[in-house]
């Protein structure tokens, strides 16, 4: 691990005695398509991990094939809406972007029109949006649904909890179901009622209603941070003190916001989502978050604790679009060429250290990369949430600070 | 220019320290003797998608977490040829494939599919000559 740690050290280095701060050279454009509109939260946290990365590339300096670059970012709205986000996609092919990040909104067509171009998703975890036969210019860096729904499924039937599976009719609610359908195929017993609710709903209170007459022990919510947010409310209004457990959309601020007149509603919620720290430690990613903060200032989630602390989100999905960056710049210099081609296949024989200290890479046969093993659970208290204490995985991983 | 140009280096430093605490721990770890190794099973677990015994391995446990199986056991080996020993039984099965592996001072991991399952085997090598072996398999 010191060995990689010194690579580190040494790049850094590196970055920091070639950074004039003024890059010059032709510009390569990354697009950010991400719902800003509609989720600005997430948007905004992609672009600045964009942002992050591309800074300290132009700083340490990019020369492909004999030219000089300067990464540039342009973001798009998709504003949740496939088409747009296609649109977006096209527009960055015809406009020569060297690659696409992306939210994961409307991939299925996306990819194609990217004419070759490539596309790493870093939120979205659907099943069948990464597969390097069929769409050899698409990668992923974030948990998969497929992940997720078995990990959740692995962590929960042990318990012998009888679970209402609830999931919104968003295309993430959608995928969700899918994958929670394939997690849960073998023991339906453990499933108390299985059912589709609205995206966004103000009130879940006859579904919520109807999981309690099912006699469910637990609810397991998948949607988007309103759904997930709206299904607490009911329970809770209620009076009913089931426990609650979401895919990663549930450490989304907006879950917290929706709540905050009742802080106490969010205690207990379990979410899973990906490990912020490797094997080695917190270091990495603490050295990452610093500099995020230090770039774009801290993410607040908008809520205090009892206790009148702020409450601040992680950088988790902008590392992953940190780590993609860096991932382009090692294919670029590999490639020798902005040839999209030419990248995309770069992009399966490099290696980077990740933000979180574990290695980043992609192989011919595999474009995903973050693997099913490294889903984590945490679960909330006083709006802070830390790893849980009774999965093998979770309890070995550090609580990240989340107050100032 | 100069502050900026020393903040990358101090972070730098921050990774290498944290990195050498981690080995510093490692490295007692490898060197400790073996106590008893925990008993093995009777005979070998029957794997989904008969996912490859490897050469040396004693399996002591296998449990079902829902739809995952879950195999424990070890190898008497330290980790490079523990890890060597996996990728290769991996890599040596019919309709299986490495999609990802990783090596660290003490612990290495090899990520698989095949026979229908997706998964992991996680290496932690615990003392001088043996390494724990974790068999996560799950339905792809």
């Amino acid at each position: 691990m010191t060995r990689v740690a010194l690579i580190a050290a040494v790049t850094l280095a590196l970055a920091a005695c070639g950074g004039s701060g003024h890059a010059r050279g032709k510009p390569l454009v990354i697009v950010v398509n991400a719902p800003f509109s509609r989720t600005p939260y997430l948007g905004r946290t992609i672009e600045n991990g964009v942002r992050l990365a591309v800074g300290e590339v132009n700083a340490a300096g990019l020369r492909v094939g004999g030219t000089s670059y300067e990464l540039r970012v342009q973001t798009k709205d998709s504003a949740l809406s496939p088409a747009r986000a296609v649109s977006n996609v096209r527009s960055a092919a015809d406009e020569h972007a060297v690659a696409v990040v992306d939210e994961g909104t409307g991939i299925d067509a996306s990819w194609r029109v990217a004419r070759g171009l490539p596309i790493c998703i870093v939120f979205a975890g659907g099943a069948g949006a990464v597969d390097p036969a069929t769409r050899p210019n698409v990668f992923r860096i974030a948990p998969t649904d497929h992940g997720v729904a078995f990990r959740l499924a692995e962590y929960l039937i042990p318990k012998h909890l009888r679970i209402a599976l609830l999931h919104d009719d968003s295309d993430y609610g959608a995928a969700g179901a899918s994958a929670l359908g394939a997690a849960f195929s073998q023991n339906r017993s453990s499933v108390a009622v299985d059912e589709t609710v609205p995206a966004d709903a103000l009130d879940l209170g006859p579904q919520v209603l109807r999981a309690r007459r099912a006699h469910a022990t637990a609810l397991l919510v998948w949607g988007r941070p309103a759904t997930i947010a709206s299904a607490i409310a009911a329970a809770r209004s209620s009076g009913w003190d089931v426990p609650v457990f979401a895919p990663p959309t549930g450490a989304d601020p907006f879950v917290r916001q929706q709540l905050a007149d009742h802080p106490s509603w969010v205690n207990g919620l379990t979410f899973a989502g990906g490990r912020l720290t490797a094997e080695v430690g917190p270091g990495p990613f603490t050295s990452f978050e610093q500099r995020y903060e230090g770039a774009y200032g801290v993410d607040r989630v908008g809520v205090k604790t009892r206790a009148g602390q702020q409450v601040l989100e992680p950088p988790e999905t902008a590392m992953y679009a940190y780590d993609f960056v860096n991932l382009l710049a090692a294919a670029l210099l590999k490639a020798g060429s902005i040839d999209p081609g030419k990248v995309t296949r770069a992009l399966e024989e490099v290696t980077t250290e990740g933000a979180n200290g574990d290695e980043r890479a992609f192989n011919r046969s595999n474009h995903e990369g973050v693997v099913d093993d490294d889903v984590y659970f945490a679960r909330f208290s006083d709006m802070t949430y830390a790893p849980v204490k009774d999965d093998p995985l979770s309890a070995t991983l550090p609580t990240i600070d989340q107050t100032r | 220019m100069k502050t900026f140009a020393l903040l990358p280096l101090s972070f730098a430093l921050v990774l290498v320290l944290a990195a050498c605490e981690l080995d510093d721990k490692d490295k007692e770890g490898l060197k400790k003797d073996c106590s008893a190794p925990p008993p093995a099973l009777k005979s070998a677990p029957q794997l989904p998608g008969n996912f490859p015994r490897a050469q040396g391995i004693v399996y002591t446990g296998v449990k079902k977490d829902g739809p995952t199986t879950i195999a424990s056991g070890y190898l008497a080996q330290t980790i490079g040829p523990a890890h060597d020993t996996y990728s290769d039984a991996v890599k040596g099965a019919p309709g299986y494939s490495v999609t990802k592996e990783e090596q660290d001072a003490a612990d290495a991991e090899v990520n698989f599919a095949g026979g229908g399952n997706t998964g992991q085997v996680k290496l932690l090598q615990t003392c001088k000559a043996r390494t724990s072996v974790t068999i996560t398999i799950r339905p792809a």
